[in-house]
Protein backbone atom coordinates (compact mmCIF):
# COMPACT_ATOMS: atom_id res chain seq x y z
CA UNK A 1 0.00 0.00 0.00
CA UNK A 2 1.05 3.63 -0.46
CA UNK A 3 2.97 5.19 2.41
CA UNK A 4 0.78 7.28 4.73
CA UNK A 5 3.23 10.14 4.05
CA UNK A 6 2.26 10.22 0.37
CA UNK A 7 1.04 13.69 -0.58
CA UNK A 8 -2.42 13.17 -2.06
CA UNK A 9 -4.12 15.67 -4.38
CA UNK A 10 -7.93 15.45 -4.44
CA UNK A 11 -9.57 17.20 -7.39
CA UNK A 12 -13.31 17.77 -7.68
CA UNK A 13 -15.48 20.77 -8.51
CA UNK A 14 -18.05 19.70 -5.89
CA UNK A 15 -17.14 20.59 -2.31
CA UNK A 16 -19.08 17.66 -0.89
CA UNK A 17 -17.13 15.21 -3.06
CA UNK A 18 -13.79 16.78 -2.09
CA UNK A 19 -14.84 16.33 1.54
CA UNK A 20 -15.94 12.76 0.93
CA UNK A 21 -12.76 11.72 -0.89
CA UNK A 22 -10.58 13.54 1.66
CA UNK A 23 -12.41 11.83 4.54
CA UNK A 24 -11.96 8.47 2.80
CA UNK A 25 -8.23 9.12 2.29
CA UNK A 26 -7.86 9.95 5.99
CA UNK A 27 -9.65 6.70 6.86
CA UNK A 28 -7.06 4.92 4.72
CA UNK A 29 -4.25 6.54 6.72
CA UNK A 30 -3.13 9.42 4.52
CA UNK A 31 -2.32 12.59 6.44
CA UNK A 32 -1.00 15.01 3.80
CA UNK A 33 -3.93 15.86 1.54
CA UNK A 34 -4.36 18.89 -0.70
CA UNK A 35 -7.53 19.62 -2.64
CA UNK A 36 -8.36 21.58 -5.77
CA UNK A 37 -11.72 22.62 -7.21
CA UNK A 38 -10.86 22.18 -10.88
CA UNK A 39 -8.23 20.91 -13.27
CA UNK A 40 -6.49 24.27 -13.65
CA UNK A 41 -6.10 24.73 -9.89
CA UNK A 42 -4.94 21.14 -9.64
CA UNK A 43 -2.25 21.73 -12.26
CA UNK A 44 -1.00 24.75 -10.30
CA UNK A 45 -0.96 22.68 -7.09
CA UNK A 46 0.99 19.89 -8.79
CA UNK A 47 3.69 22.32 -9.91
CA UNK A 48 3.99 24.07 -6.55
CA UNK A 49 3.50 21.20 -4.10
CA UNK A 50 6.08 20.62 -1.38
CA UNK A 51 6.46 17.75 -0.70
CA UNK A 52 5.69 16.75 -4.29
CA UNK A 53 2.33 15.19 -5.10
CA UNK A 54 2.58 11.40 -4.95
CA UNK A 55 -1.00 10.46 -5.82
CA UNK A 56 -3.80 12.22 -7.70
CA UNK A 57 -7.45 11.32 -7.14
CA UNK A 58 -9.55 13.31 -9.59
CA UNK A 59 -13.15 13.64 -10.68
CA UNK A 60 -13.70 13.29 -14.42
CA UNK A 61 -16.73 15.47 -15.08
CA UNK A 62 -15.73 19.05 -14.23
CA UNK A 63 -16.40 22.32 -16.04
CA UNK A 64 -13.50 24.01 -17.89
CA UNK A 65 -10.59 21.59 -17.37
CA UNK A 66 -11.96 18.05 -17.00
CA UNK A 67 -10.26 15.21 -15.15
CA UNK A 68 -9.34 13.70 -18.50
CA UNK A 69 -7.71 16.97 -19.62
CA UNK A 70 -5.76 17.06 -16.35
CA UNK A 71 -4.67 13.45 -16.79
CA UNK A 72 -3.38 14.14 -20.31
CA UNK A 73 -1.52 17.22 -19.10
CA UNK A 74 0.13 15.30 -16.25
CA UNK A 75 1.10 12.38 -18.47
CA UNK A 76 2.58 14.72 -21.09
CA UNK A 77 4.93 16.39 -18.59
CA UNK A 78 8.12 14.45 -17.84
CA UNK A 79 8.32 15.97 -14.32
CA UNK A 80 4.95 14.54 -13.28
CA UNK A 81 4.20 11.88 -15.87
CA UNK A 82 4.63 8.96 -13.48
CA UNK A 83 2.38 10.20 -10.66
CA UNK A 84 -0.31 7.57 -9.99
CA UNK A 85 -3.65 8.99 -11.19
CA UNK A 86 -7.00 7.59 -10.03
CA UNK A 87 -10.12 8.82 -11.82
CA UNK A 88 -13.27 8.96 -9.73
CA UNK A 89 -16.26 9.05 -12.00
CA UNK A 90 -19.98 8.46 -12.27
CA UNK A 91 -19.35 7.52 -15.92
CA UNK A 92 -19.38 3.73 -15.96
CA UNK A 93 -19.68 3.19 -19.71
CA UNK A 94 -17.04 0.97 -21.24
CA UNK A 95 -15.94 3.39 -23.97
CA UNK A 96 -15.32 6.12 -21.38
CA UNK A 97 -13.25 3.81 -19.20
CA UNK A 98 -11.26 2.79 -22.29
CA UNK A 99 -10.64 6.46 -23.11
CA UNK A 100 -9.21 7.03 -19.64
CA UNK A 101 -7.05 3.90 -19.85
CA UNK A 102 -5.74 5.01 -23.26
CA UNK A 103 -4.82 8.37 -21.74
CA UNK A 104 -2.78 6.69 -19.01
CA UNK A 105 -5.08 6.52 -15.98
CA UNK A 106 -3.68 4.24 -13.27
CA UNK A 107 -7.10 3.06 -12.11
CA UNK A 108 -10.64 4.31 -11.81
CA UNK A 109 -13.37 4.31 -9.17
CA UNK A 110 -17.02 4.34 -10.17
CA UNK A 111 -19.28 6.43 -7.94
CA UNK A 112 -20.98 5.64 -5.61
CA UNK A 113 -18.05 4.05 -3.78
CA UNK A 114 -16.90 2.97 -0.33
CA UNK A 115 -13.53 3.34 1.42
CA UNK A 116 -12.94 -0.38 0.80
CA UNK A 117 -13.33 0.08 -2.96
CA UNK A 118 -10.88 2.98 -3.04
CA UNK A 119 -8.43 0.97 -0.94
CA UNK A 120 -8.62 -2.01 -3.34
CA UNK A 121 -8.01 0.26 -6.34
CA UNK A 122 -5.03 1.89 -4.61
CA UNK A 123 -3.55 -1.49 -3.75
CA UNK A 124 -3.78 -2.57 -7.40
CA UNK A 125 -2.00 0.62 -8.49
CA UNK A 126 0.68 0.23 -5.85
CA UNK A 127 1.34 -3.39 -6.89
CA UNK A 128 1.69 -2.30 -10.53
CA UNK A 129 4.19 0.41 -9.56
CA UNK A 130 6.16 -1.93 -7.31
CA UNK A 131 6.35 -4.56 -10.06
CA UNK A 132 7.52 -2.09 -12.71
CA UNK B 1 -45.75 10.05 -23.86
CA UNK B 2 -43.99 6.80 -24.80
CA UNK B 3 -40.63 7.98 -23.48
CA UNK B 4 -41.83 7.87 -19.89
CA UNK B 5 -42.55 4.18 -19.64
CA UNK B 6 -41.22 1.90 -16.91
CA UNK B 7 -38.15 0.86 -18.90
CA UNK B 8 -37.10 4.51 -19.00
CA UNK B 9 -37.57 5.42 -15.36
CA UNK B 10 -36.67 2.07 -13.73
CA UNK B 11 -32.89 2.70 -14.15
CA UNK B 12 -33.32 5.92 -12.17
CA UNK B 13 -35.07 4.03 -9.36
CA UNK B 14 -32.31 1.40 -9.28
CA UNK B 15 -29.59 4.06 -9.40
CA UNK B 16 -31.22 5.94 -6.53
CA UNK B 17 -31.51 2.89 -4.28
CA UNK B 18 -27.87 1.93 -4.88
CA UNK B 19 -26.46 5.45 -4.54
CA UNK B 20 -28.17 6.11 -1.22
CA UNK B 21 -27.29 2.67 0.13
CA UNK B 22 -23.58 2.95 -0.73
CA UNK B 23 -22.90 6.67 -0.28
CA UNK B 24 -25.37 7.65 2.44
CA UNK B 25 -25.78 4.30 4.21
CA UNK B 26 -29.53 4.68 3.80
CA UNK B 27 -32.10 2.15 2.65
CA UNK B 28 -34.63 3.82 0.38
CA UNK B 29 -37.88 2.23 -0.75
CA UNK B 30 -39.65 3.33 -3.89
CA UNK B 31 -43.39 3.83 -4.02
CA UNK B 32 -45.75 3.87 -7.02
CA UNK B 33 -44.85 6.46 -9.66
CA UNK B 34 -47.56 8.93 -10.68
CA UNK B 35 -48.03 11.76 -13.12
CA UNK B 36 -47.59 15.16 -11.51
CA UNK B 37 -50.97 16.69 -10.76
CA UNK B 38 -52.65 13.37 -9.97
CA UNK B 39 -51.73 13.53 -6.27
CA UNK B 40 -50.75 16.24 -3.80
CA UNK B 41 -47.61 17.85 -5.15
CA UNK B 42 -44.55 16.91 -3.09
CA UNK B 43 -42.61 19.86 -1.67
CA UNK B 44 -38.86 20.17 -1.50
CA UNK B 45 -36.18 22.57 -0.30
CA UNK B 46 -33.40 21.62 -2.68
CA UNK B 47 -33.14 19.81 -6.01
CA UNK B 48 -30.40 18.64 -8.33
CA UNK B 49 -31.35 19.08 -11.98
CA UNK B 50 -29.98 17.57 -15.20
CA UNK B 51 -31.27 18.56 -18.63
CA UNK B 52 -31.17 15.78 -21.19
CA UNK B 53 -31.26 16.14 -24.96
CA UNK B 54 -30.92 12.92 -26.94
CA UNK B 55 -32.42 11.47 -30.11
CA UNK B 56 -35.07 9.62 -28.11
CA UNK B 57 -35.70 11.87 -25.13
CA UNK B 58 -35.60 15.55 -24.35
CA UNK B 59 -36.42 16.65 -20.84
CA UNK B 60 -35.22 17.11 -17.31
CA UNK B 61 -34.42 14.86 -14.37
CA UNK B 62 -34.71 16.39 -10.89
CA UNK B 63 -33.78 14.87 -7.54
CA UNK B 64 -35.78 16.71 -4.86
CA UNK B 65 -35.31 16.66 -1.08
CA UNK B 66 -37.05 18.36 1.84
CA UNK B 67 -34.41 20.08 4.00
CA UNK B 68 -34.29 17.58 6.94
CA UNK B 69 -33.97 14.62 4.57
CA UNK B 70 -31.14 16.25 2.60
CA UNK B 71 -29.29 17.28 5.77
CA UNK B 72 -29.65 13.73 7.09
CA UNK B 73 -28.25 12.29 3.87
CA UNK B 74 -25.27 14.67 3.95
CA UNK B 75 -24.63 13.88 7.61
CA UNK B 76 -24.46 10.17 6.80
CA UNK B 77 -22.34 10.71 3.69
CA UNK B 78 -19.79 13.07 5.24
CA UNK B 79 -20.11 12.00 8.89
CA UNK B 80 -20.59 15.59 10.01
CA UNK B 81 -23.75 17.29 11.19
CA UNK B 82 -25.11 20.32 9.36
CA UNK B 83 -27.74 22.64 10.89
CA UNK B 84 -28.80 24.12 7.52
CA UNK B 85 -28.23 23.91 3.78
CA UNK B 86 -25.32 26.23 3.08
CA UNK B 87 -23.93 27.27 -0.30
CA UNK B 88 -21.03 24.88 0.30
CA UNK B 89 -23.28 21.96 1.14
CA UNK B 90 -25.85 22.36 -1.62
CA UNK B 91 -23.70 20.80 -4.34
CA UNK B 92 -24.23 17.49 -2.52
CA UNK B 93 -27.62 17.14 -4.18
CA UNK B 94 -26.03 17.64 -7.60
CA UNK B 95 -23.42 15.00 -6.80
CA UNK B 96 -26.02 12.45 -5.68
CA UNK B 97 -27.96 13.09 -8.90
CA UNK B 98 -24.75 12.79 -10.89
CA UNK B 99 -24.18 9.32 -9.42
CA UNK B 100 -27.79 8.24 -10.06
CA UNK B 101 -27.68 9.63 -13.60
CA UNK B 102 -24.34 7.95 -14.34
CA UNK B 103 -25.76 4.54 -13.44
CA UNK B 104 -29.08 5.07 -15.23
CA UNK B 105 -27.28 6.30 -18.36
CA UNK B 106 -25.41 3.00 -18.76
CA UNK B 107 -28.69 1.01 -18.80
CA UNK B 108 -30.54 3.54 -20.96
CA UNK B 109 -27.76 3.68 -23.55
CA UNK B 110 -27.74 -0.13 -23.68
CA UNK B 111 -31.45 0.19 -24.53
CA UNK B 112 -30.58 2.45 -27.46
CA UNK B 113 -30.94 5.92 -25.99
CA UNK B 114 -27.95 8.07 -26.82
CA UNK B 115 -27.74 10.10 -23.66
CA UNK B 116 -24.61 12.17 -23.26
CA UNK B 117 -22.74 13.41 -20.20
CA UNK B 118 -24.35 16.37 -18.45
CA UNK B 119 -23.37 18.53 -15.49
CA UNK B 120 -26.11 18.90 -12.86
CA UNK B 121 -27.20 22.21 -11.39
CA UNK B 122 -28.90 23.05 -8.07
CA UNK B 123 -32.37 24.57 -7.61
CA UNK B 124 -33.68 25.86 -4.26
CA UNK B 125 -37.12 26.54 -2.82
CA UNK B 126 -39.61 24.48 -4.79
CA UNK B 127 -39.20 26.30 -8.09
CA UNK B 128 -38.89 23.58 -10.73
CA UNK B 129 -42.00 24.76 -12.62
CA UNK B 130 -42.55 21.37 -14.19
CA UNK B 131 -45.67 21.21 -16.35
CA UNK B 132 -48.47 19.03 -14.97
CA UNK B 133 -49.18 15.96 -17.06
CA UNK B 134 -45.75 15.81 -18.69
CA UNK B 135 -43.89 14.91 -15.52
CA UNK B 136 -43.64 11.56 -13.77
CA UNK B 137 -42.95 11.65 -10.03
CA UNK B 138 -40.98 8.76 -8.52
CA UNK B 139 -41.54 8.89 -4.74
CA UNK B 140 -39.16 7.30 -2.22
CA UNK B 141 -39.41 6.63 1.49
CA UNK B 142 -36.49 6.41 3.97
CA UNK B 143 -36.09 6.50 7.75
CA UNK B 144 -35.10 10.17 7.32
CA UNK B 145 -38.35 11.01 5.50
CA UNK B 146 -39.63 11.10 1.94
CA UNK B 147 -38.07 12.56 -1.21
CA UNK B 148 -38.74 12.21 -4.92
CA UNK B 149 -37.39 12.29 -8.46
CA UNK B 150 -39.22 14.11 -11.25
CA UNK B 151 -38.78 13.09 -14.87
CA UNK B 152 -40.11 15.77 -17.20
CA UNK B 153 -40.59 15.08 -20.87
CA UNK B 154 -40.31 17.94 -23.36
CA UNK B 155 -40.36 15.57 -26.35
Amino acid sequence: MFSPDTHVLVVDDMMTMRKLVTKTCKELGFSKITDAADGALAWAAIQQADPPIGLIISDWNMPNTSGLDLLKRVRADSRFGKIPFIMVTAEAEQHQIMEAVKSGVSNYVIKPFTAEVLKEKLEVVHKKISAA
Amino acid sequence: MPQLDASFFRPFIEGTLKTLKVQCKTDAFHESPFFKGMKTEPVFAIAGVIDIASVTFTGRISLCFPEPVFLGMMERMLEESFPEITLELQDGVAELLNMIFGQAKVTLNEQGHTIQKAIPTVVRDNTLNTPIGKTVVLPFKTDLGVFHIEIRSDS
